[in-house]
């Protein structure tokens, strides 16, 4: 993975941009020494790394707005950051790029209970919302597994999904009001305050949500709320055989049921987690699903019947389910171990993020157990099974020379395959840098073309989050230049007109 | 002023390098293209000045249905009722409940394509609740406005890989793409449904009654208050299986509504459709239709001030609230050219958007389909058009805003 060349000369001049944007922010939100600067080398994915030029922790949208007209002024790259939580580099800095945290913008504007939607600040972190909702029996339902931490803002930059995105939709489904700032220094505010505000406009909210901080720095979001399910349970169902669980998997979702969370964990994950938590598993057992159902306590006896009974018909050899919210939680505690758990079994640990049609998920761990032949490395499974969603976990040793580049080659070649297969290379963590290279797999030149010219309506000087997600630049300058050579006609004079 | 009087000349490829062959004619010669489905809801934005209408209408093919991946691609001539029958055969829908509104503007709804329904991003009833028509959109191809074909966005029911271009294209009028295909996420439909119909007690107290019923885990999906005999009736959906529905039609009781009216699967099935087609405004032909996006907590006071000036002589509210459908009498007081303006005021003294649904021409061109953008916004908008379409060939001017010329857009 290589980053564009850093700027020596924008280098050189730290400190005194330090002192234009120490004006705006005051001098002790601006991070210029190194010591300073070194904890936000990196962001979820710790094997890229790069102390940033400088770390300026802004509190308002307008001193955001300030920041980025000094950056602009000074042709100097910008790298947004939440609580730099993301798995695929999309926070990893740049050496000769401004690194613009949002942690300071961590209000709750409003709770607004009769419209049912929560007006926050980008800095606060997502499971503030729901608790500030809590009491009026609602919450904001995209749980990311780094909801304790990550924040509003950067789960709209990189449109993060979670467990409960099957039945619930991912982040772009709950947003209805953005204001962001943008690299001209305009303030815009899209949507509104209500589900619909921004009906028959240019769905730009849309486009902004997932758009990596690439198009502009999202400084207030307003989000849907909804009431709390009632009551939710969680069925844990043991396969002698994957192929017998993939096939309860498209059995659940051909019958029509749509579950709160259908997740998948092979025997080697189920392994590591036993060692923490004591946990015996019937010995047979090849792969795990946990399949959580929410609903009214009727609605939920009937679903649970449901799925037992196709869960035997798959071949199931041990089905659970729990009868308490203890036991719920005891369940779905291996789950949200098992990447701890994994970690403690291998030196390293890379986990990726393709996804795949539903229906090839027997297709795709045939060849993930195939590359893990071919590479020497080993790998366990724990996925979102209702949604194709994978994470192979793909373990290696740092100190081992060469294994890194096998380890990343290893996930290279799952991601084209879930390509191959009709998928894609992402269903969550976003592209950033890590899958940067491998959108030439996924997308033709004119496909990638369609989406990078967005560039030029939004930031065509290409100062913001540069290096991600596109292999390479815009050039926004050049655009114009491609409108001739577009206009220029296959058959000039086709007699239609 | 509009440009061309006559109807235009109608092109209508049957493939999709023919679509892109006539967008790069159109693109050589500088000439505007109308880009429309089958037309039927050609009545729907601004009205558009151009000599040559590009249908996509011909362009019939289902690519593949795959009911157990919840997934269909189909191209988008195919007629939406098509598309709802081959879902329904497998116990499926579109979850966003697309209204048709072909009758609105004398089209065959029979005729409305799948990818009119995605371009016009409508969606119905059920959105408070499920979602609306952008968020079933997986993944969307389409030729723009230089003549190119590009494919976005993918099959899977999660994908975060590049930029959201379908979320950006759905309700995008044509204006920055002529799609070609769609590729939507489906849902398995409910077992069974029912409504309940009270009385109403007042828009205000409806609302907030409809409010405090949102704000509890029940499958409602549906929620309005519409005309009916004698006054306004408040109506209630709740979806799910037959016990399921059964429950929470009983916690509804206590929920501050009077008694009402059940109805059972197959009428209420036929009543939602009356209200997602808007049947029970009881428009008249010549009466012009307003969409109006509010918040729900000011809907109840914008009812009463439209009422007041006599501005409206029907209207219903959707979405609890947040949705308000109305009639304005072609011979409203002070005409069309005062009226417009003012109910448009009024709608933005109450946090809301009001979107002329249906009107004639001239009143449209005059006065825009939609109303104002802030500035930025609606530069950002028509910068964002400008990379698809550099030209501004296609479908200019369809979804500028009020008080924005076509040439901006």
């Amino acid at each position: 993975m290589r980053m564009p060349d850093p700027d020596q000369g924008v280098i050189a001049r730290r400190g005194a941009l330090a002192a234009r944007l120490r004006a705006i922010v005051g001098a002790q939100w601006v991070l210029d020494d190194e010591a300073e600067r070194r904890p936000y080398r990196c962001d979820g994915i710790t094997a890229y790394q790069a102390t940033p030029l400088l770390v300026v922790l802004p509190a308002s949208t307008a001193e955001i707005r300030a920041v980025l007209a000094v950056c602009r002024e000074q042709g100097v790259k910008i790298v947004p950051r939440g609580s730099g939580t993301s798995l695929s580099g999309g926070a990893l800095p740049l050496e000769d790029g401004v690194l613009l945290v949002t942690s300071r913008l961590c209000a709750i504007v409003a709770m607004d209970v009769e419209n049912r939607v929560a007006r926050v600040q980008c800095g606060v972190p997502n499971i503030r919302i729901s608790e500030a909702a809590r009491p009026f029996g609602l919450c904001y339902m995209p749980d990311p597994s780094s909801q304790m931490i990550s924040t509003i803002g950067g789960n709209v930059a990189e449109n993060s999904g979670g467990v409960h995105c099957l039945k619930y939709g991912m982040t772009s489904n709950h947003v209805v009001g953005l204001e962001a700032v943008l690299m001209s220094g305009e303030v815009i505010r899209l949507g509104g305050g209500f589900q619909g505000a921004a009906d028959g406009e240019l769905d730009l909210i849309g486009l902004l949500t997932g758009s990596e901080g690439l198009l502009a720095v999202v400084t207030e979001i307003t989000v849907r709320l909804v009431p709390l399910p009632e009551a939710a349970r969680v069925m844990s169902m043991s396969f002698a055989s994957v192929e017998d669980a993939c096939r309860c998997v498209g059995a659940i979702i051909g019958a029509g049921i749509i579950p709160a969370g259908l997740e998948f964990m092979d025997r080697k994950v189920l392994n590591a987690v036993a060692s923490l938590l004591r946990e015996e598993h019937d010995p047979r057992t090849a792969a795990l699903l946990l399949c959580e159902l929410d609903g009214t306590a009727a609605e939920i006896d009937a679903l649970i019947e449901r799925v037992r009974g196709l869960a035997e018909q798959a071949g199931a050899i041990d089905i659970r389910a729990s009868r308490t919210e203890e036991e719920r939680e005891r369940i779905w505690r291996s789950r949200k171990l098992a990447f701890s758990a994994i970690g403690k079994m291998c030196k390293d640990y890379y986990c990726t993020d393709g996804t795949i049609p539903r229906n090839r998920l027997p297709d795709i761990l045939d060849r993930m157990a195939e590359l893990s032949r071919t590479y020497g490395l080993d790998y366990a499974n724990c996925f979102h099974a209702g949604d194709g969603n994978l994470h192979p976990i793909i373990m290696y040793d740092a100190a081992r020379p060469g294994d890194l580049d096998k380890a990343e080659a290893f996930g290279a070649d799952v991601l084209r395959a879930c390509v191959d297969m009709g998928g894609v290379l992402s269903g969550e963590h976003g592209v950033g840098v890590e899958k940067r290279d491998l959108m030439t797999h996924q997308f033709a030149p004119a496909d990638l073309r369609q989406q990078q010219v967005l560039k030029c309506a939004f930031d065509p000087e290409e100062l913001l989050n540069p290096g991600k997600v596109f292999p390479s630049p815009c050039r926004c300058a050049e655009f114009g230049r491609m409108h001739v050579r577009g206009g220029e006609m296959r058959f000039p004079d086709i007699p239609r007109f | 002023m509009i440009a061309h009087l006559h109807d235009p000349v109608v092109c209508r490829p049957a493939c999709v390098a023919d679509v892109a062959d006539v967008v790069r004619a159109a693109r050589s010669k500088g000439q505007a293209l109308e880009v429309a489905g089958n037309g039927t809801r050609r009545g729907l934005g601004n009205p558009v000045a151009a000599a040559v209408r590009l249908e996509l209408g011909g362009l019939g093919h289902v690519h593949f249905y795959e009911p157990d991946d919840l997934v269909i691609r189909v191209d988008a001539g195919v007629p939406l009722a098509d598309v709802e029958r081959m879902l329904a055969g497998q116990g499926q829908y579109l979850p966003f409940e697309p209204p048709c509104h072909a009758a609105l503007y004398g089209g065959v709804p029979a005729r409305s394509t799948i990818g009119g329904a995605i371009a016009t991003g409508l969606s119905g009833p059920r959105r408070f609740q499920v979602g609306a028509a952008r968020d079933f959109v997986l993944g969307v191809d389409g030729v723009n406005g230089q003549g190119e074909a590009f494919s976005a966005g993918g099959r899977t029911m999660k994908n975060v890989t590049g930029y959201d271009l379908s979320k950006l294209l759905c309700g995008s009028f044509g204006t920055m793409a002529a799609l070609t295909r769609l590729t939507l996420k489906v849902l398995p439909a409910p077992e069974t449904e029912r409504t309940m119909l009270f009385p109403s007690a007042g828009l205000a107290r409806d609302v907030a009654v409809l409010a405090a019923i949102l704000s509890r885990p029940l499958a409602v999906t549906g929620a309005a208050i519409v005309p009916a005999e004698g006054g306004m009736a408040v109506a209630v959906r709740l979806e799910g299986s037959a016990p399921g529905v059964a429950e929470h039609a009983g916690r509804l009781d206590g929920a501050g509504l009077p008694p009402g009216r059940v109805l059972a699967a197959a009428e209420s099935r036929l009543f939602w459709s009356h209200v997602r087609e808007l049947d029970v405004l009881g428009a008249g032909s010549d009466d012009m239709l307003w969409r109006i996006h509010v918040p729900a907590t000011g809907a109840a006071a914008l009812a009463d001030a439209l009422r007041q000036a006599a501005l409206v002589s029907s209207l219903m509210l959707d979405w609890g609230g947040a949705l308000m459908f109305c009639t304005m009498p072609a011979a409203v007081s002070g005409g069309p050219d005062g009226a417009v303006p003012r109910l448009r005021a009024l709608a933005a003294q109450a946090g809301g958007r009001a979107i002329l649904l249906r009107a004639p021409d001239p009143i449209r061109a005059a006065h825009g389909a939609f109303p104002a953008q802030a500035p930025g916004v609606a530069a950002l908008a028509a910068r964002t058009r400008r990379v698809f379409d550099p030209a501004g060939i296609l479908n200019p001017g369809r979804m500028a805003p009020a008080g924005e010329s076509a040439e901006a857009c």
